[in-house]
């Protein structure tokens, strides 16, 4: 694989090895390396958009990964091609990461027609996602056709998720209807299914409790893709039982999308981000790689000896360095 | 005759803190691992604080012992863990054993017999008769126990896993041999809930396994009079890291967790706690241990007392087995372990256990060759039959500091009791992972303290000798042992009849499905010729085989390094790496074959990524395959196989071909754990680029795969 075009052909027959390589192209931090993954990224541009991309999303235990593990399973009968990657994984102190995803799936990782790939949280820049949205279309290129998207359920992440997928799951415990108020809305409402996990057992019947209230809470929440109410779905991951209905429940999401041309706006306007967000992203990149910018941001950072405000110094700064490149 | 006046305390720490040169009394307190504070000196005011210091030996709650007279009437049974190669091997080595001096028999099983497959299974390829002997049916186990007698001679069992099909084959040949099963006398291990936690030799999910457990005590409390069907093993725990506390409270809470299992399940109390028996490791805290064992016969007196009310006074009591500690011995400096062991046998002598297996020197290295097992053995002896020590019970008794180190453990377990109690007991506690994380926290801090040079072990961070010493150890040729089984099975496959055969596993299978007893189920089985594979298949179909996740401590070694030199030097080396190549070292840590110890695996995990790599874990019991299929989709720079089983040399070369069909030739591969120094030419040569032993210094390692990088 000494070309890119030789990794972008062996990409694009879905060779294995490729497409690991080119993941880990697109995720290095080094200059040169960025050029070659964005030569590669625009030449496979044609062959991605092709899968469904699936975020799943739920707080630490509530079983993300024996979910996917169980339903990664299930699409692999159905004749999918599966990958999953992770948009936060843990991270030390230090900035190395553990990585379990195979521990905790180990049918997927071991399976032909699946691909699992971790990312090391570490210290990219503009967060994970940014590399993710690459990784997904690497992955369509390479002939995944189901791609899962795993995120910690927390924070920033989520919108991130949502805004590279085309359809989101939450993942939520059973319980009692204090739970419901533990999970914060704004989540609630990116949700086009929600998935009650660990049905079975001594819980299967509070399980059921939750999504009853789980339904009439969404029931007062405004619809995420009109004519679309986020149904509400049992599952457990031991007992393998919810997987089909889960399946069906987000073919009907994908035909409602596709029909009502909702799914190409959303791919539409997720373009639109993409371009918006790597455009800040990349100017920042550079902005802290260019050391005669650096040089003059020091000076800017002497200016605040003289007592003089951080915001006027931050737009002079700016000024600065905008009317330079106009001139230049 | 002078007359010393009785001197105030007072005069005494005023002396001390000038010999010590200490402001305060605290400032001469030590905090152990357990987190107990010792002070210098005890002396008798401390005894106001201990709960049981009158009690008697052989009376409730047995803290001076379960017996009135101890080893003064008999002393413990020698009891060596032993097995390896085929059952032929094995049994003759046993008689040896038997011959000089060794009075019960404990045997040791390859981890393809405790994972339920067959010698012929592919996924054991590399496994088969390394760690233990290999059992693949009743004749296996006949020829185990040729010409030994099973009414006379106690078996101890290590199984948990597959103890069905390994149960029902030891009640089989023991019919064959002419002895009924209520004459068969020995210990079950059959202790599960601590392979969840540590050991990983399990087969089905946690309910099922439990129920094989209660099915199994309630089998022997009707059949089997003189028959241990549990043994709850601490034991494992110490080894993958845990402190002589948690070792204690969480070995304790299972105890409590069968019994009521075994309630559950229509029992009365008496009818089966009287033959619950223990098995505790005992380490090179000389004192801690010996206190552990005379807490762990109060707390469990006390607990079953308060939760069960048995009316037969045996019921409360805690008769153990004790081993000398596996994780305490170097391979650097081997002969240093004799010693190590010696102490050992010492403490669990001296906390009044009820049998004993001493370690031999050679164990960190390979299995027991014939002079080291020979010399691990006559430790007991030359402890029982030189010493004199056997002759007072419980002579400790009534130390100020070994009563009040007592009293603390049984303080502080409580409490942990008490918090697994309210989890709901030991097999919800064990699913929510709270033992196991609190454990590796532990064998964490213990690695760093040891790293750091805090904790000094002689030979390995302290007094390093550069003398060499090549020792011969036992090497087994699983290729030849795996033929040698493989025909045996084709044999009974030939020879048996397959419709009695298939209607047995039928019926086990529904008994799966039923409240019928399993044993009883599986002895018809095995009568029938059935495989030890096929009867877990069995039940494998009805219960599925148990998939453990992976949880891992963060942070933990790392902090214990804030500010150390090496480390921060590593930390630069890494950002360096991540500047040239655009990302972190990416190394896999894998576990190859059947064997699930993975407190070295998760100890190294969590120690480089603090230092900064990034990891990947595999799954536990991984094929050649399935590892370089993990390291080919991660694109890893390294893959760090631990190995402690031997099944290495078939293993790792087979690795290397694939690394190599994959053009992954520029994967550095790494070794660690038990690999005896005579395989490493082979692994060498197969591409392995280093090797690390036990006590291997982390951040030397890293540095070490470092410069590989390069």
């Amino acid at each position: 694989m000494s070309t890119k075009q030789e990794l972008a052909a062996k990409l694009l027959e879905g060779d294995r090895r490729a497409l690991s390589k080119a993941i880990t192209l697109v995720e290095s931090s080094h200059a040169q390396d960025r050029e070659t993954a964005l030569a590669l990224l625009d030449s496979i541009m044609p062959h991605t958009g092709k899968a469904r991309r699936i975020a799943i999303s739920g707080s630490p235990g509530v079983g993300k990964s024996t979910f996917i593990e169980a339903f990664g399973e299930y699409l692999i009968n159905a004749g999918k091609r599966v990958a999953v990657l992770s948009i936060d994984p843990s991270s030390s102190l230090t900035g190395g990461s553990i990585l379990g995803d195979k521990t905790r799936m180990p049918m997927l990782a071991n399976n032909p027609a699946a691909y699992v790939r971790p990312t090391p949280s570490g210290s990219m820049l503009g967060g994970v996602a940014r590399r993710t949205r690459e990784v997904i279309a690497l992955c369509e290129a390479a002939g995944y056709n189901t791609i899962l998207i795993e995120t910690v359920g927390v924070g920033q992440s989520e919108t991130e998720a949502a805004n590279m997928s085309d359809c989101y799951l939450l993942l939520l415990q059973p319980g009692s209807g204090d739970s419901l108020q533990g999970i914060k809305r704004g989540i609630m409402e990116l949700a086009d299914l929600i998935i009650v996990n660990k049905a079975d057992g001594v819980l299967l019947s509070s399980a059921q409790e939750s999504a009853t209230q789980y339904m009439r809470a969404l029931s007062l929440m405004q619809e995420r893709m009109p004519g679309w109410q986020c149904p509400v779905v049992l599952c457990s991951s031991t007992e393998k039982t919810g997987q089909s209905e889960t399946s069906a429940q987000i073919d009907a999401y994908f035909s409602h999308a596709q029909a009502s041309g909702a799914f190409t706006q959303k791919r539409l306007a997720q373009k639109l981000y993409w371009l918006e967000d790597e455009t800040i992203a990349d100017l920042v990149d550079r902005f802290k790689r260019d050391k005669s910018i650096q040089a003059r941001y020091a000076e800017a950072v002497k200016q605040l000896e003289s007592g003089r405000s951080p915001a006027r110094i931050a737009s002079e700064f700016v000024s600065l360095l905008l009317n330079n490149s106009q001139k230049s | 005759m002078t007359h010393f006046k009785h001197s105030p305390y007072q005069d005494w720490e005023s002396l001390a803190l000038k010999e010590r040169r200490k402001e305060a009394p605290d400032e001469m307190l030590h905090t152990t691992l357990e987190g107990i504070e010792l002070k210098p000196l005890y002396t008798a005011a401390d005894l106001a604080e201990i709960e049981y210091h009158e009690s008697l030996p052989g009376l409730a709650p047995f803290l001076r012992g379960p017996r009135a007279t101890m080893y003064t009437g008999r002393a413990w049974t020698v009891r060596q863990y032993a097995g390896f190669s085929t059952a032929k091997a094995s049994n003759e080595f046993y008689r040896k054993n038997i011959a000089a001096g060794q009075t019960g028999l404990s045997i040791a099983f390859d981890l393809a017999t405790h994972r339920g497959y067959d010698s012929d299974h592919p996924r054991v390829e590399g496994d088969v008769g390394k760690a233990g002997v290999a059992i693949d049916s009743v004749e296996d186990m006949k020829t185990l126990f040729d010409q030994i007698e099973l009414d006379k001679m106690s078996v101890s069992m290590t199984m948990n896993g597959a103890v069905l099909p390994v149960m029902a084959m030891f009640i089989v040949a023991a019919e064959e041999q002419g002895v009924k099963p209520e004459q068969l006398s020995g210990t079950l291990q059959n202790d599960i809930l601590k392979e969840f936690m540590v050991r990983n030799t399990y087969i089905y999910p946690p309910e099922p396994s439990m129920r094989i457990v209660s099915d199994i005590i309630s089998y022997t409390a009707t059949n089997m009079p003189k028959f241990n069907p549990i043994s709850i093993s601490g034991y494992h725990m110490q080894e993958a890291g845990a402190t002589c506390l948690q070792e204690l409270a969480f070995t304790i809470a299972d105890g409590i967790e069968y019994a009521r299992a075994a309630r559950n399940n229509g029992l009365d109390i008496d009818a089966f706690a009287p033959r619950l028996s223990f098995f505790f490791a005992i380490g090179m805290n000389f004192f801690m241990e010996i206190a552990k064992l005379r807490a762990a016969r109060v707390l469990w007196a006390e607990y079953i007392d308060k939760l069960f009310k048995p009316k037969n006074p045996k019921s409360l009591m805690l008769r153990t087995h004790c081993q000398t500690s596996g994780v305490s011995l170097t391979s650097k400096d081997p002969y240093n372990n004799v010693v190590r062991t010696t102490i050992e046998a010492m403490a669990a002598v001296l906390g009044g256990t009820q049998s004993l297996h001493t370690n031999s020197f050679d164990e960190a290295l390979a299995l027991p060759s014939e002079t080291s097992a020979r010399i691990a053995r006559n430790t007991q002896l030359i402890i029982r039959d030189e010493t004199e020590m056997t002759k007072v019970v419980d002579p400790l008794g009534g130390s100020y500091y070994i009563e009040s180190l007592t009293q603390s453990l049984i303080n502080e377990a409580r409490k942990i009791i008490d918090e697994v109690e309210e989890m709901g007991g030991m097999a919800q506690a064990v699913v929510s992972g709270m033992p196991k994380l609190k454990i590796e926290e532990s064998a964490t801090i213990r690695q760093a303290r040891i790293d750091k040079n805090e904790d000094v072990i002689v030979g390995v961070n302290k007094f390093q000798s550069d003398d060499e010493q090549q020792l011969d150890v036992r090497v087994i040729d699983n290729q030849q042992v795996r033929v040698g089984q493989l025909k045996q099975i084709d044999e009974i496959r030939s020879t048996r009849n397959a419709s009695v055969v298939n209607s047995a596993l039928k019926s086990l299978s529904a008994a799966a499905e039923s409240n019928s007893n399993l044993l009883e189920a599986a002895i018809v089985a095995a009568r029938a010729r059935a495989t030890l594979g096929e009867i877990s298949d069995a039940l494998e179909s009805v219960y599925g085989r148990h998939q453990a996740q992976n949880q891992s401590v963060g942070g933990v070694y790392g902090r214990a390094f804030e500010h150390n030199e090496q480390f921060m030097e590593l930390q630069s080396q890494i950002c360096e790496f991540e500047e040239e190549h655009g990302r972190r070292p990416r190394i896999l840590v894998a576990k190859l074959g059947q064997d699930g110890h993975d407190r070295g695996a998760n100890v190294i995990a969590t120690a480089l990524a603090d230092i900064g790599f990034d990891v990947d874990l595999s799954p536990l019991f991984q094929t050649p395959e399935e590892i370089v299929r993990q390291a080919l989709d991660n694109d890893v720079h390294i893959i760090g196989i631990s190995t402690q089983a031997g099944a290495h040399t078939q293993l790792v070369p087979e690795v290397m071909t694939l690394l190599k069909q994959q053009s992954m030739n520029d994967v550095v591969v790494i070794c660690g754990g038990v690999i005896p120094p005579q395989d490493h030419a082979a692994l060498y040569e197969a591409g392995v680029s280093e090797i690390f032993g036990p006590g291997t210094h982390i951040p030397d390692a890293a540095a070490n795969l470092l410069d590989h990088l390069k």
